[in-house]
């Protein structure tokens, strides 16, 4: 440990932590505050505490509408990118294939492009090719964002497993088969759980893709709440912000419960 | 079947997916960007290079993104020290107060900062009470406005590509500069943040090119008065159905970007992208 860092310093360091959580946290907490107001307005601090714009929440049709559908394709995503993507780790971490790097390269990409970028090409590659976008081609599109993720979580659990166990299973006289599902499986499991809670998060709050590839009858969360700020905010859509908020907060508490959030954060 | 096989067919769903949803509509905007009613042509871009309104969203973009990522470097950084040295308690709240906002929804956040910031938001009505304004200040649909929202978007994935390297930095070398007579502020300067340097790049890269193109952020905070780049886009998709001018557009933004990341990934030889 480093010893005598000036008091001053010291202190500062702490109000500038307080300050920066007030930053980063300040919006949700204001979000959460809306929605309990009484008020008819959006009003912070809140006026009065009420649930009614919860209620009214789950009572309309186009929020419970929208949240179906989010959840939905969060759902096939999830499913989809953990299984692409963690296949796709297992044979990039192999290198037995000629253009691994290539592979590996390949497969991070479309992280690198800006998100707009390709949501215009997939809106005009579907609908010149294969007409209006359903709510398959909306999922396709998130997996392909979300797949970069689990790749990378799973290559960094496997780069730490140990490389002789597969070996080992089939000098014991285990097929294929049974070495990838009691061996290699096992040994990605914490990265593939990553990847997953990665790939729902992106899906049921990404705005972009779905703000681009939407339909009269494809609107997801994000995509409804978007349209009430831009015309007419009530304090029904911090409601809906806030249950968002608190799934999130359930997500964060399950993945530190999984693997640690600590070492999932600067991993 | 033999490895080789095993591993191609492993690999096989992701590559396929990769190139019917990814690479061909990638192509098929590039190819459309190039297009017109004759074939080939470069009119689009001609037509965005040659109008001053659309360079000057452009030159917005640049100079807002430039000046994000600046800020979010200058608090990511010491934020990120500060989580390696406080004890272990104390790092999982930090660390859940910086992954619960990047967690949450853009459109979220943007609501909240929607709130803090119109007119008779708490923002705005705090610096008028306290004298710091005028009474006709306003400060939704300002680049200010959007500076604020984005900042906070963004910080997280800076402090957390600077804590990803500060957390493998070996502390003892903070130990022999100061045994050797430097002072804590010497050292943060000559030791922690050269050390601290890839991490810096990799999320000065990350927030440019989010910065850049984001565009519900700029959008509800900044109004259709204030465009960049991005909100530019999406209007010439949605409002006036422009397919070839939004995917010009599209391509000048990507074309910036990499004109910024690759003397960036070049000067580092820094892999992360």
């Amino acid at each position: 440990m480093v010893r005598a860092i000036p008091l001053g310093l010291r202190a500062a360091g702490v109000i500038f932590v307080a300050l920066t959580a007030l930053f980063l946290l300040a919006p949700l907490i204001v979000v959460v505050g809306v929605s309990v107001s009484e008020s008819q307005f959006i009003a912070f601090p809140p006026d009065g505490l009420s649930l009614r714009w919860y209620q009214q929440v789950l009572s309309s049709d186009a929020y419970l509408g929208a949240g179906w559908i989010s959840l939905q394709i969060a759902v096939l995503v999830t499913v989809m990118a953990t299984l692409i993507g963690g296949s796709a780790a297992i044979a990039i971490h192999r290198r037995q294939l000629p253009f691994s790097e290539l592979l590996a390269t390949l497969f991070l990409s479309p992280l690198v492009l800006p998100t707009i970028i390709y949501a215009i090409g997939m809106l005009m590659f579907w609908s010149a090719a294969f007409g209006p976008v359903t709510p398959a081609v909306l999922a396709l599109s998130h997996t392909v964002v979300a797949l970069p993720y689990v790749v990378r979580t799973t290559l960094a659990v496997l780069s730490e497993s140990d490389p002789y166990l597969e070996q080992a299973a089939r000098t014991m006289g285990a097929n294929r088969l049974q070495r990838l599902w009691f061996v290699v499986v096992p040994q990605c499991l914490p990265g593939l759980a990553a990847g997953a809670f990665f790939a729902f998060n992106i899906s049921f709050d990404e705005a972009v893709l779905s703000l681009f590839l939407r339909g009269p009858t494809l609107t997801t969360l994000p995509v409804q709440i978007y349209g009430q700020l831009e015309f007419s905010p009530d304090p029904s859509v911090a409601a809906v912000s806030t249950i968002m908020i608190a799934l999130t907060v359930a997500l964060i508490a399950i993945i530190d419960r999984m693997l640690g959030l600590t070492k999932f954060a600067s991993s | 079947m033999n490895d080789r096989t095993e591993n191609l067919l492993l690999a096989l769903p992701g590559v396929l997916l990769l190139a019917l949803a990814f690479f061909m509509p990638i192509a098929q905007m590039l190819a459309l960007s190039f297009s017109g009613p004759e074939g080939l042509t470069l009119q689009p871009f001609a037509r965005f290079l040659s109008d001053s309104y659309y360079l000057g969203i452009l030159w917005r973009t640049v100079r807002l993104s430039l000046l994000i990522t600046a800020i979010c470097a200058a608090i990511g950084f010491p934020l990120a020290y500060i989580m390696t040295k406080v004890g272990p308690r104390l790092r999982l709240w930090l660390v859940v107060m910086v992954i619960l906002p990047l967690m949450t929804s853009v459109v979220v956040r943007t609501f909240g900062w929607m709130v803090l910031l119109s007119r008779s938001g708490l923002v705005p009505e705090l610096l008028r009470d306290w004298g710091f304004v005028g009474r006709n200040f306003a400060l939704m649909q300002t680049e200010t406005a959007i500076v604020i929202g984005m900042v906070q978007v963004l910080l997280p994935f800076m402090t957390l590509s600077i804590l990803g390297v500060l957390t493998r930095m070996d502390g003892r070398l903070e130990e022999a500069a100061r045994t050797m007579g430097c002072s804590f502020l010497q050292t943060i300067r000559t030791v922690v943040l050269p050390l601290a340097l890839p991490g810096i790049v990799a999320g000065s890269l990350l927030c440019f090119t989010l910065s850049a193109s984001s565009f519900v952020t700029p959008n509800l905070l900044g109004g259709t008065r204030i465009q960049v780049l991005a909100a530019s886009i999406y209007r010439s998709v949605t409002a006036t159905p422009d397919w070839p001018f939004a995917a010009a557009q599209a391509v000048i933004l990507f074309a910036g970007i990499l004109l910024v990341l690759i003397p960036y990934i070049k000067l580092t030889g820094s892999k992360h992208g």
